[in-house]
């Protein structure tokens, strides 16, 4: 039988690699509640434990740096990515730092380059989210992310503008985070029903203007498709307004 | 006028300028908006480059009649003119929907320089003080203005920039009659020896029009080199010329070239972290970079005696000598082979390309291909034919990020 142990959140992850690796258990897998059973699966649904505490601990032995590859990770799309995470985390255990130039260890050289991936999403995101205003006057910006990238930005927002009432919604995934200039909260998409509010009167008349400034800066003489389109994947136009005319 | 025409045609005025970055400025947030520390480009343009500003003049009516200029005075085009009031307007509500970093405002002259400072100040002060906008702001200082004008307009602004345009005092005589380079350094000064940390903290940077002039690239580089040394610029932007005015004294050139732009960033790369000088990469008989081959593969190519480098136990500085070795690539070896025993496998493994370097380089003695190969005059064929391919995809790249 595959032993395949369960998980629900992030931390609960954490709690759930620690124990196995204390205790020397290789896991099948590791998934989440969702996880659709296969006839060799042995499910296994340890007693959950979310303590928190947690993170420091995994921080004291690996580092910041090291944890925030881990959490990278867990964004990610990646179909195994809690194995990666385990593995990752087993063989820094074993060769601490210098298991960051053994690529040659597969789920090392997994581990770094997800992490880069989400990471460079998170960076560009942060740039091509959209607001619209509603007439309510919150900010409301829609994205489809290729990981779940929705908790890095939102906490770039938060330091960016502080004192707006904004939210973001994954479409993707169907979560949306709120903030009411004092703290995000995360909830999903369909508890949420303000989105039915109309636009604020202004709004088109600004989408307007960027888009005509938009289409004013670029030279004609130096158009770059390839370039553009390099920088900025048509898989995000849906979104970026000034776009929305060429896709 | 309506307030998208004013747009379109200040917009539009201020596109030729090529900087656009918003990165390396820290501002506390007291309202709306902060200058992150690693640029956000926000959108890109048509022509690949990165957006990350608004990028706009105070106004397009100008006294002065540079023939490279779109806004000269002798041009008839529309002039238009913001408020102080429109400009913030559009940087908050731009800025709030996210579709900026930050506002990079520069100007014509309108009346005297005097009185165009005292206006962006006005601008900038309103947007800081009433709009409470805490991010990123560039602003233009205008050559000839009063230096108390310019110690003013630093403390508002986290970069202030002055184009020199012209690397040469007679190309300036030329074709900017009304300026000189004295009034332009007279501003750089000003702003390297100011004490405060408030004053421009994201630094200064200046620009240089590439080809409406006769320069070679050994006088412009020299002049960079220059102004690095002198007035600790964080960059030197360079434009290529395009066309827009006909004049007996410009050119007419039916595309920028930017092919020689592209090679004047390298080059400056190479000056400003790789320990490279002016002298090193050209001189009086060789004054213009190969357009085929990058500044360094080509003074590789010169230097072929300082090669092999061996990749185990050569020095920080040697490695950034070796063609296809960026700073990433070098600082990666110095860290790994401190931890462990390195060979070619690892190099791979650690995301170094050997595309250009193998050429170069040995690792524990050992060629990474054939030796017999090594003739410049293959290695030469084979480097130009690489960065044919590269450089499509790269040309604007390199000059726009990597701050
Ligand atoms: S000073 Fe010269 S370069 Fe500047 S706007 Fe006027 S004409 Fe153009």
């Amino acid at each position: 039988m595959n032993n395949i142990y369960i998980y629900n959140t992030f931390i609960n992850l954490l709690n759930l690699i620690e124990l196995l690796i204390n205790n020397k258990i290789k896991p099948y897998n590791i998934k989440d509640e969702s996880y659709y059973r296969n006839l060799f699966d042995n499910i296994i649904n340890l007693e959950q434990n979310n303590n928190i505490d947690i993170i420091p601990i995994i921080i004291k032995k690996i580092g910041i740096k090291n944890f925030n590859i881990i959490y990278k990770v867990f964004l990610s799309n990646e179909n195994n990515k809690e194995l990666i995470i385990y593995y990752f985390y087993l063989n820094y255990l074993k060769y601490k730092e210098k298991v960051l130039y053994m690529k040659n260890l597969k789920c090392v050289n997994k581990a770094l380059k997800i992490s880069k991936h989400v990471g460079n999403e998170a960076h560009k995101l942060k740039g091509f989210v959209r607001f619209k205003e509603l007439k309510n006057n919150v900010l409301y910006a829609e994205i489809e992310p290729t990981n779940n990238i929705l908790e890095i930005i939102s906490l770039h927002f938060k330091k960016r503008m502080p004192n707006e009432y904004w939210c973001i919604c994954d479409n993707k995934r169907n979560i949306i985070s709120i903030y009411n200039k004092e703290k995000i909260i995360f909830i999903p998409k369909d508890k949420f029903n303000f989105l039915t509010n109309e636009l604020s009167n202004n709004e088109n008349n600004i989408e307007n203007l960027w888009t005509t400034f938009y289409k004013t800066i670029g030279i004609e003489t130096r158009k770059n498709d390839r370039c553009r389109m390099n920088f900025m994947p048509k898989k995000y136009w849906k979104y970026i307004i000034e776009m929305k005319e060429e896709l | 006028m309506e307030l998208k025409e004013k747009l379109k045609i200040l917009s539009d005025s201020a596109k030729y300028d090529a900087s656009c970055s918003s990165s390396g400025s820290y501002r506390k947030n007291n309202g709306i908006g902060n200058a992150a520390p690693a640029g956000i480009c926000h959108s890109f343009s048509s022509d690949g480059r990165c957006i990350s500003l608004l990028k706009i003049l105070l106004t397009n009516c100008c006294i002065f009649d540079c023939k490279y200029c779109i806004n000269r005075k002798t041009n008839n085009i529309k002039r238009a003119i913001f408020t102080s009031e429109e400009i913030c307007n559009l940087t908050i509500n731009f800025y709030k929907r996210n579709y900026i970093e930050g506002l990079f405002l520069s100007s014509g002259i309108i009346k005297n320089p005097d009185y165009t400072m005292e206006l962006l100040i006005e601008t900038i002060t309103l947007l800081r003080n009433k709009y409470h906008f805490s991010g990123y702001i560039h602003a233009k200082a205008i050559p000839g203005a009063n230096n108390n004008l310019v110690k003013k307009l630093g403390l508002l602004v986290d970069r202030l920039s002055a184009n020199i345009e012209l690397p040469t005092e007679e190309s300036i005589k030329l074709l900017a009659p009304n300026k000189n380079s004295n009034k332009v350094e007279n501003i750089m000064n000003l702003i390297k020896n100011s004490k405060s940390r408030k004053f421009v903290p994201a630094g200064q940077s200046t620009q240089m029009i590439i080809g409406a002039s006769k320069e070679s690239d050994y006088e412009i580089i020299s002049k960079s080199e220059y102004m690095y040394n002198k007035y600790n610029l964080k960059r030197v932007f360079y434009s290529a010329y395009i066309s827009v005015n006909k004049d007996k004294y410009l050119p007419t050139l039916e595309l920028p070239p930017l092919k020689r732009e592209n090679r004047l960033y390298q080059a400056d790369w190479l000056l400003r972290f790789y320990g490279f000088k002016t002298n090193d990469l050209l001189d009086q008989n060789n004054p213009n970079f190969n357009i085929l081959l990058d500044p360094k593969a080509n003074w590789a190519l010169k230097h072929m005696e300082e090669f092999p480098k061996e990749i185990t136990t050569c020095t920080y500085n040697d490695l950034l000598k070796i063609p296809g070795i960026g700073l990433k690539s070098a600082k990666r070896i110095i860290t790994s082979r401190n931890k462990f025993k390195i060979n070619f496998n690892d190099l791979k493994n650690m995301g170094i390309v050997l595309k250009r370097a193998k050429y170069f380089i040995t690792c524990n003695g050992k060629y990474f291909i054939d030796s017999s190969l090594l003739k410049k005059q293959f290695i030469e064929t084979n480097l130009i034919l690489e960065d044919k391919e590269k450089i499509n995809k790269s040309i604007t790249q390199l000059s726009l990020f990597n701050e």
